[in-house]
């Protein structure tokens, strides 16, 4: 309906999406460069010399080339420079796509061992963490609708206990009863040596039968969040007067409860995903270590065990990324669905 | 603190305290309590359970209840401390942020946005494993450090909005200190959603720590849940079959979370009235209504018999509609004033069948040509609203869907009753656009686009979408400023004399009312204490709170005057009143009478009714012979 008037004000609207976009991308520029400096700055918190430190831990255990591949990638083979320069170097390298190289598996470059691992992560926890999300807000919704029956109202608490569980202590429980004691799934990994070739078919079915139940206690844990932040913003809502007014209009339940109740309930909880996002993606990764699965969380994991802090530091700066992307993604659809958002008066 | 306490009156809240004290009686009980030291090495490994070690023995021989009993020590310490830094982070930055705006705002904010979009749980990881110090200091810095975003946030949003209350600025506007302002002004009226943030950053610390033990960053020396994990997991325990070694530091984790959840969730509820008063809703049950009687006769498009509506809260019941009985003619303008909280916007909606829980309708009918609307199913009620009447809110600011064009929220109002059209449709639109003066390419606009008068124009047009018989305004020009408030009207008046609507017009100005309407209806306390033709009433006002009303606004001609308001409050409608409800602030009010026994409807002259002692023949024939009784 009013086509004509409507293409008229779009061309308003779309400068002022693209002003919002763009205040969005400053925000992860800007944020991208706080990781960054974090990184830089984190080894150079350590009292003393750091690199002297690490050298001692590993108690000879260190090949010369890799300590000094170390002093390289911390910029402090040469003593004479300053600090500003040191971080202009690493800014440099880092343009360049060079994050050093890992310790513990000298002389694979820190890169390399992260493309290899965040195909699985990115898989894995991405899948699981948009489901939970869905089937939370779906939940949320239902909570808020039918509340005070009694299946309904008993959910709250039962979400509350799930959003309170460890993810990886509830991966461990799963991983015991189901795979161990029932032997329904593999007790780890991320797909059988023996299946033939990458991508054919009896290689995608042991990829998902390795998936399936890390990816459910990733589901189960992460929905509890979702489902109270739906719920909560629905009841507020279907408080609001613009649902009264609807219904007072004689507008069917269902047409007031979707198009004036959730389209307006599911724009704080988008930015909520948004915000949750790197929390999520925290908790999944342990669940990555209990299921030995072959991601960024078991990398992570490793290298923190192996003290091989490049490679640690590269994982912290790529999941830093994928969080940002993520979100800036989740603001752009905000605006898709939010047009105080697009005419830059929210 | 009033939110706190009722918080606690919330199942939930208790249920979360409880499990609180229980594992802080853990912790402080822990010497008591266990036969072993939780650190001590035997050659005891694996036991299942028994009655030495109630839980079995680590792959060290180490007593595994005993450690869980030490292990909450550390646990709700960390989770406490962690809870309390970090919230006392947020609220440092989110109050100096709200307050001092500016430019101290955008980097306050600016960091804040930073914060809460980095990965908390890897940058905590990365930190701890750097800062490789012995102790739980370290862990509690770092958690805290990556924990306070997302309150100080919250928590500056909602300065900002007290900032903007009265009581703030006039605090400030009478040369309050910064200080003082935000400690006696604004912290107060924040006290819910602090504790609700403590509750809330104490969860995230209570997981952040044990997933970083379970990695082995922080220190495993020390008894924790989170360290029970690390070396059950790196032993292999339930491969052992120890599964008490990993059950139940998971589940003490859980549980402690859990406490947290529920208190943030309880507090949470409380301090957003929102949730509050739906839940009370969800739980008060409506009232059965005796059904109702023959149909009135008469030709009155409108009639309201003995309807009585309110609230139920847990108090009781709140009746703000009290036994009204009213007619509304075919064409008629009908206007009802009263001060606020006198009952009339309950009236409008137990007149439209809108009262949501804990609102109803508690008696009484209500007759719109020829239908009973307070029984009618759903399904008939649905199909007669906005056909047969409409309503415009008092609060039209916010009765538009922000996310819908405001051309599409008069399209769906058509559409739900049967006009599919879409050409029939957009030709109404426009029209309606015209007959209230806004113009057409507003119809694409979103309600943000549009100020206050626009808005109000549009409910107004989706009001008059579907030519309903009778429109019910809720004081819908309130918000407005007077020119744009007298052209809205008149534009009112002239669609009602064109299609013969019938207009019930609520306000609090009644001189308003005067100029508009055939009849004016006076409400005080829930009941209607004088009803008369509009020149009638201006003319010969009988109610004192009638004339006390007319007094309170300026005379449209003639000379200026004090105008004086009207001493005292409306009585609260939760109690039960004696006599006449006008009585403790009437000038006229006749000692022993008016606060002993409620006064009748008269009708003095035609039409024109009104419930006072004062024009009570019995009564005033009596007290005049009292008088001469007294006087002999």
């Amino acid at each position: 309906m009013f086509y004509i008037t409507r293409l008229k004000a779009g061309l308003i609207l779309e400068r002022c999406t693209v002003l919002y976009l763009l205040r969005k991308f400053a925000l992860l520029l800007l944020t991208l460069w706080a990781a960054l400096t974090i990184n830089f700055f984190l080894p150079r918190l350590v009292p003393g010399n750091p690199i002297g430190a690490m050298i001692a831990k590993y108690q000879g255990r260190l090949d010369p080339n890799a300590a000094k591949a170390l002093m390289i990638a911390y910029g402090l083979e040469g003593h004479d420079k300053n600090l500003l320069t040191q971080y202009g170097d690493y800014l440099f390298k880092l343009s360049k796509g060079d994050l050093g190289r890992s310790i513990s598996f000298f002389p694979a470059p820190v890169t390399e061992m992260i493309g290899g691992a965040a195909p699985w992560t990115i898989g894995l926890v991405g899948i699981s963490t948009i489901f939970s999300f869905l089937l939370g807000s779906g939940l949320g919704v239902y909570t808020a609708a039918r509340r005070g029956s009694r299946f309904a109202d008993s959910l709250v608490p039962l979400a509350l206990f799930l959003n309170s569980v460890p993810y990886f202590w509830f991966a461990l429980i799963a991983l015991y009863v189901f795979a161990f004691l029932l032997g329904w799934f593999p007790l780890g990994g991320g797909v059988s040596i023996m299946t033939g070739p990458t991508w054919s078919l009896s290689w995608i079915l042991s990829v998902v039968a390795h998936a399936i139940l890390p990816g459910a206690t990733i589901v189960l844990t992460a929905m509890g969040g979702w489902l109270i932040a739906m719920r909560n913003n629905l009841v507020s809502t279907l408080g609001e007067d613009y649902v009264a007014f609807a219904r007072a209009k004689g507008l069917s339940e269902s047409r007031v409860l979707y198009a004036y109740g959730i389209r307006n309930a599911i724009l704080p909880s988008l930015t909520a995903f948004g915000m949750a996002l790197g929390f999520v993606l925290g908790g999944s990764i342990l669940t990555e270590v209990v299921f030995g699965y072959p991601g960024l969380g078991t990398l992570l994991y490793h290298s923190v065990t192996s003290l091989d802090y490049p490679l640690m530091q590269a994982i912290f700066l790529f999941i830093s990324l994928a969080v940002l992307v993520a979100n800036f993604l989740v603001d752009a659809t905000y605006a898709l669905l939010d047009p105080r958002v697009r005419t830059g008066q929210a | 603190m009033e939110t706190l306490k009722r918080a606690f009156n919330d199942r939930r809240a208790v249920v979360g305290a409880a499990i609180l004290i229980l594992l802080g009686l853990m912790a402080l009980l822990a010497p008591l309590l266990a036969q072993h030291s939780p650190s001590q090495l035997s050659n005891d490994t694996w036991l299942h359970p028994n009655s030495q070690h109630w839980l079995g023995t680590t792959a060290l021989g180490q007593d595994v209840f005993s450690q869980l009993l030490y292990g909450s020590r550390l646990s709700l310490l960390v989770g406490l401390v962690t809870g309390l830094i970090a919230t006392a982070i947020s609220v440092i930055v989110g109050l100096a942020s709200a307050f001092f705006g500016g430019v101290v705002d955008d980097i306050l904010s600016g960091i804040t946005n930073i914060f809460l979009v980095l990965p908390g749980l890897p940058l905590v990881i990365v930190a701890a494993a750097y800062l490789q110090v012995s102790g739980v200091v370290p862990v509690i810095a770092v958690i805290s450090f990556t924990g306070w975003a997302w309150g100080a946030r919250v928590l500056r949003s909602q300065a900002l909005s007290l900032r903007d209350r009265d009581f703030v600025q006039a605090a400030i506007a009478s040369g309050e200190g910064p200080l003082r302002v935000i400690f006696a002004e604004i912290l107060p009226n924040m006290v819910g959603l602090i504790a609700a943030n403590f509750f809330g950053a104490a969860l995230y610390a209570v997981l952040a720590e044990a997933g970083l033990e379970f990695l082995g960053v922080g220190d495993v020396s020390q008894v924790t849940w989170g360290t029970m994990l690390y070396w059950a997991q790196s032993s292999q325990a339930l491969l052992q079959g120890a599964w008490p070694w990993i059950a139940t530091p998971g589940l003490c984790i859980a549980a402690l979370g859990t406490a947290f959840a529920l208190l943030n969730f309880a507090v949470d509820e409380v301090a957003n009235p929102r949730l509050r008063s739906e839940r009370v809703a969800a739980e008060s049950k409506p009232l059965a209504l005796k059904p109702a009687e023959a149909p009135p006769a008469g030709d009155a498009l409108l009639q309201l018999r003995h309807l009585e509506a309110g609230y139920l809260t847990e108090k009781g019941t709140v009746r703000a509609v009290k036994d009204v009985n009213l007619e509304v003619q075919r064409g008629e303008f009908l206007g009802i004033a009263g001060e606020s909280g006198c009952g009339k916007s309950t009236l409008a909606f137990a007149v439209a069948q809108l009262l949501r829980p804990p609102g109803q309708v508690l008696s009484g009918e209500v007759w719109l040509n020829g239908q009973e609307l307070v029984r009618l199913p759903p399904e008939a009620l649905r199909q007669t609203r906005w056909k047969d009447f409409s309503m415009v809110f008092q609060s039209s600011m916010n009765a538009l869907n922000p996310v819908m064009r405001v051309g599409d929220q008069i399209a769906d109002a058509m559409r739900a009753h049967g006009v599919t059209d879409k050409t029939v449709i957009e030709a109404r639109v426009r029209e309606l656009f015209e007959m209230v003066g806004i113009r057409p390419e507003y119809i694409t606009a979103y309600p943000h686009q549009l100020s206050g008068g626009m808005k109000q124009r549009v409910v107004i047009a989706i009001a008059l979408a579907l030519e309903p018989k009778l429109v019910i305004m809720d004081e819908p020009t309130t918000a407005l400023d007077v020119v744009v408030q007298r052209s809205i009207l008149q534009e009112i008046d002239a669609v009602r004399r064109r299609l013969n609507l019938s207009i019930v017009f609520i306000t609090h100005d009644l001189s308003l009312l005067v100029e508009m309407s055939d009849r004016v209806a006076i409400m005080y306390a829930g009941e209607i204490v004088e009803l008369a033709p509009s020149s009638d009433l201006y003319a010969n006002p009988l109610h004192p709170y009638t004339r006390r009303l007319m007094n309170a606004f300026p005379p449209l001609e003639g000379e200026r005057t004090r105008r004086d308001g009207i001493a005292g409050r409306p009585p609260d409608l939760g109690t039960v009143i004696q006599g006449c409800p006008f009585a403790p602030r009437c000038e006229s009010a006749m000692a022993g009478l008016c606060e002993v026994i409620a006064p009748i409807k008269l009708e003095v002259s035609a039409d024109h009714v009104v419930s006072c002692h004062l024009y009570d023949p019995n009564v005033m024939k009596g007290r005049a012979e009292d008088h001469a009784i007294a006087a002999d």
